[in-house]
């Protein structure tokens, strides 16, 4: 009886370590964040919060936002419209294919990143075209919309399609058992799908380096900066930076809810 | 019913992977074939490239790459396979609140997290050192910018990737089947090697191959923690492609990464109905 | 003769669960060579006993004796006893050979010498010795339980525990296979404890019975004791369809008090009375006028459901007898006092 005791105890120690040390470097952003001196001298002799009011007056702190949220609108609408459809052959028909398809749809997802973002930029350099945001959200789409594929597909699986031919069955034309039966039951799939896209577009480091040219989003240059200079700016933006992520993923969770209440209760 | 809509629903994802995905490796695998330092694809193929590839020496940074990520993997399996067993077996409102706060920093930009990492380690007035000098007064080195740095970063970030495919291969091991090989006389070292891993193999399998892809290209933990320590394929590539001009030479790189992607990925996915665990 | 201890011994042997007992103080000697069967409905405790007696969970309280041994915290693994569960748990990523052998590859016995007693065993559970490089998932549903037995025997154990393994099993193959275990039992000579919630599946292999019920055995005995002599109520019960009818004392002489019939000789409270029992016409000493309310052909017999003033009874009669009555019709029923199984709750 004790002994298990102990091991409860070793494995409640083991977790705890562990999400400490997933925790620990987000943590010692936010620290070196409260800081106004030139250089990191830990414990700060003064915390304050200059740096965020410096963050704050910087155009480049909007601009570096402003072109994340750009590429991620941008990626959430690709990956929904192409992810949905492709949820549906993925795992709603049975059709000759499926399974090559299948299999080569996860291509992406096994394959090292930076690696796609070089050889996109060969290739578009190759004909001629300039990197820029619209070629981010093309290589953030391209690893991006087989995971919302996927996300999609684990509701489709357990969609019982016998729906259809039900609603079929009471009348219902085409397009009307695809939005009266199939869209609504997909939905939750789809929206998880969109704050997916939205959180892996906007966190995305590897695809964007080398694929954004002169528009570099945020990860790309927290990433140029603390390879080169330190200063309590580069912390504080990036918590702006992922307070804002998160802001706006709670802001979409809520309108959700708020628009599926509303939209039940007119037609309850 | 007409005939399946299948195929047509497949039809336009289809068309965005052949232009974006499968179109810019042809381009690749072309461009490595060209004369050094072209810009131009004609059809003067030849293996130049490749030999000097081996030549030139950029057979080390891929042999880094390569250590790096079997290394990470092997750690990140270590350290995952008891976190999901624990998780798994206490199933509840609390390891799913501990399996959240794993997954939350998934989506925080790594560069973010690793600049965390870098200020953590820094040494003198780094936090971790400085917090050990203030309370205890105690000077501690650092390990930053050393090939370790680089390892610990790597196993930091794709930590949750091996995880999460590991929980779903861990569910997959049905609880009368460890009872059973107790049963029969299994100690825990034989439960673990006759039941546990072959039957959570396919999580195994996905998590490992997943965590050892991605470390193949990974450079960002090399160029934060890593200093001038190590030099991986990845900004050899870039520096190829980038500063010498020679996008031959980058493409020749390039293509042998995915020579070794394709070498592991192909055989598990043939092997591994992903549709099941999907599924669960 | 020489006074050998039981093969297994428990002596108040509890399970706690926060403050539900799932089993409550059981005690009881099982003999060497005997075949032992724990019936009980679901949640009697029946299963946390036999997890407890295989050693895959630890009791709260009581001891454990194998052959004089205590073994009450010895884990499974060093236990000389084996159990086919309920879901037979067969490793489905490992060949019949291989999960035949699992226990033999434990104990480090060299591969020839495992392979040849499996091949022995294989033909003990009788299936074909091609089976034996077979996947265990290309077997049909009987084919797989005789594998869960033979990789049970495999470990030669002591004791083989069964924790309701023919439970998911349509009724003929779980007719012959309940015939093939009786046999099993017979060859090897090992004892056997056996779990199962059929009344009816005991009765055709045990040498002793246990009724269980909240954590407690409520009676033991040979299938003959506890046929006959149920010990209660909730006994009678499980056999399947039984009449209980009260004795009432109120007007002085004993009366069952539905039927309003004197009770002479009352045994106990209540009276136990078989479907078989109860028989048309007034032949018997004790006789009623009853109407048929339903009639369920059986096969060879025949089901009458019968209210009797303010009784409902049921009634078995068969198909060779030549009363043959409608719903709705009335009738005389009777019964013998000698048939009568008295039981006090």
């Amino acid at each position: 009886m004790t002994a298990g005791r102990h091991v409860l105890w070793l494995k409640v120690l083991w977790v705890c370590t562990l999400l400490a040390a997933l925790y620990m470097p987000i943590v010692s952003v936010l620290l070196a964040s409260l800081a106004n001196s030139r250089y990191m001298r830990f414990p700060h002799k003064v915390w304050t919060l200059d740096a965020y009011r410096a963050a704050a007056a910087d155009y480049t702190t909007v601009s570096l936002h402003l072109i994340s949220l750009q590429i991620a609108v941008f990626v959430v609408l690709i990956s929904v419209v192409l992810g949905t459809l492709g949820a549906m052959a993925y795992a709603r028909y049975d059709w000759r294919g499926r399974s090559l398809f299948q299999k080569l749809l996860v291509l992406p997802i096994f394959f090292p990143q930076p690696v796609l973002g070089l050889a996109l930029l060969l290739s578009m350099s190759a004909i001629g075209i300039v990197p820029s945001w619209k070629t981010t959200v093309v290589a953030h789409a391209v690893w991006i919309v087989p995971i919302v594929t996927l996300v999609i597909s684990i509701r489709l699986f357990g969609y019982d399609v016998a729906q259809e031919e039900a609603a079929s069955d009471l009348g219902a034309s085409r397009w009307q058992v695809i939005r009266e039966v199939t869209l609504p039951a997909l939905w939750p799939g789809i929206f998880s799908g969109a704050l997916f896209a939205f959180l892996l577009s906007w966190s995305n480091l590897p695809l964007s380096v080398y694929t954004s040219g002169a528009d570099t989003p945020l990860p790309g240059w927290l990433f140029s900066r603390t390879a080169t200079n330190y200063s309590p700016l580069v912390p504080a933006i990036a918590v702006i930076g992922t307070f804002v992520s998160g802001f706006i993923v709670l802001a979409l969770v809520i309108l959700q809810r708020v628009v599926a209440s509303v939209s039940r209760q007119r037609t309850g | 019913m007409r005939r399946n809509p299948g195929l047509w629903y497949a039809v336009p994802l289809t068309l965005f992977m052949l232009a974006f995905f499968m179109a810019p490796m042809v381009v690749v695998g072309w461009y490595s074939l060209m004369p050094a330092r072209s810009f131009d694809l004609t059809t003067e193929f030849s293996l130049h490239n490749y030999r000097a590839a081996f030549a030139e020496g950029y057979d080390r940074p891929l042999m880094w790459s390569l250590i790096g990520a079997a290394l990470t993997t092997v750690i990140a399996g270590l350290l995952a396979w008891p976190t999901a067993k624990i998780l798994h077996r206490h199933a509840g409102r609390w390891a799913s609140l501990v399996t959240a706060l794993i997954a939350l920093p998934v989506f925080i930009s790594e560069s973010v997290r690793l600049f965390g990492l870098s200020v953590f380690l820094m040494p003198g007035g780094g936090i971790l050192a400085g917090t050990m000098n203030a309370l205890f007064d105690v000077q501690i080195g650092t390990f930053l910018n050393t090939r370790f740095a680089a390892l610990v970063g790597m196993v930091y970030i794709h930590f949750p990737f091996m995880l999460f495919p590991l929980l779903l291969g861990v569910a997959m091991i049905p609880t009368d089947r460890v009872e059973a090989a107790r049963d029969l006389g299994a100690g825990r070292w034989a439960v673990l090697r006759e039941v546990e891993l072959p039957l959570a193999a396919p999580g195994l399998l996905i998590g490992g191959l997943l965590t050892f892809v991605l470390c193949l290209g990974a450079n960002a933990e090399a160029a934060i923690l890593g200093g001038r320590a190590v030099t991986v394929i990845t900004a050899a590539i870039e520096q190829r492609f980038n500063y010498a001009q020679d996008w031959p030479m980058g493409a020749a790189l390039t293509v042998l990464v995915i020579a070794v992607t394709a070498l592991l990925v192909f055989p598990v996915l043939r092997r591994i109905d992903l549709n099941r665990i999907i599924r669960r | 003769m020489t006074t050998s201890p039981p093969a297994l011994s428990l002596t108040g042997l509890t399970k706690r669960f926060g403050t539900l007992s799932a089993v409550d103080g059981v005690s009881i000697d099982i003999a060497e060579g005997e075949f032992f069967t724990i019936v009980g409905p679901s949640g009697s405790g029946k299963s946390t006993l036999v997890r407890l007696l295989a050693g895959l969970d630890t009791p709260s309280a009581g001891t454990l004796h194998l052959r004089g041994r205590d073994i009450t915290n010895t884990p499974a693994n060093q236990r000389p006893t084996a159990m086919v569960f309920q879901s037979l748990a067969l490793f489905d990523h490992r060949s019949v050979g291989q999960n035949i052998e699992f226990a033999m590859k434990m104990k480090g016995v060299a591969p020839d010498a495992r392979r040849s007693r499996a091949m022995e065993l294989l033909r003990l559970v009788r299936l074909p010795e091609d089976f034996y490089a077979r996947p265990v998932t290309q077997c049909s549903g009987g084919e797989r339980q005789r594998v869960a037995l033979a990789r049970a025997l495999g470990s030669d154990p002591e004791i083989l525990f069964f924790d309701e393994p023919l439970s998911a099993i349509d009724y003929r193959l779980r007719k012959t296979l309940e015939v093939e275990l009786k046999e099993l039992h017979q060859r090897t000579g090992k004892t056997f404890i056996y779990i199962t919630h059929s009344l009816e599946e005991a009765m055709v292999m045990s040498d002793r019975i246990a009724i269980m019920r909240m954590g407690k055995f409520v009676q033991v005995g040979t299938p003959d004791e506890i046929y006959r002599r149920p010990a209660n109520r909730f006994v009678a019960g499980f056999m399947g369809e039984v009449n209980i009818l009260a004795v009432s004392q109120s007007s002085g002489a004993p009366v069952f008090a539905d039927l309003d019939l004197p009770a002479a000789d009352a045994g106990g409270a209540y009276a136990v009375l078989r479907p078989e029992s109860l028989v048309p016409g007034d032949g018997k000493a004790l006789a009623f006028d009853a109407l048929v309310t339903q009639k369920l052909m059986l096969g060879s017999r025949t089901q009458y459901h019968l209210r009797a003033g303010d009784a409902a009874l049921i009634a078995e009669v068969g198909a060779a007898t030549a009363a043959d009555l409608s719903i709705g019709q009335s009738a005389r029923f009777g019964f013998s006092p000698a048939d009568i199984a008295w039981v006090n709750d």
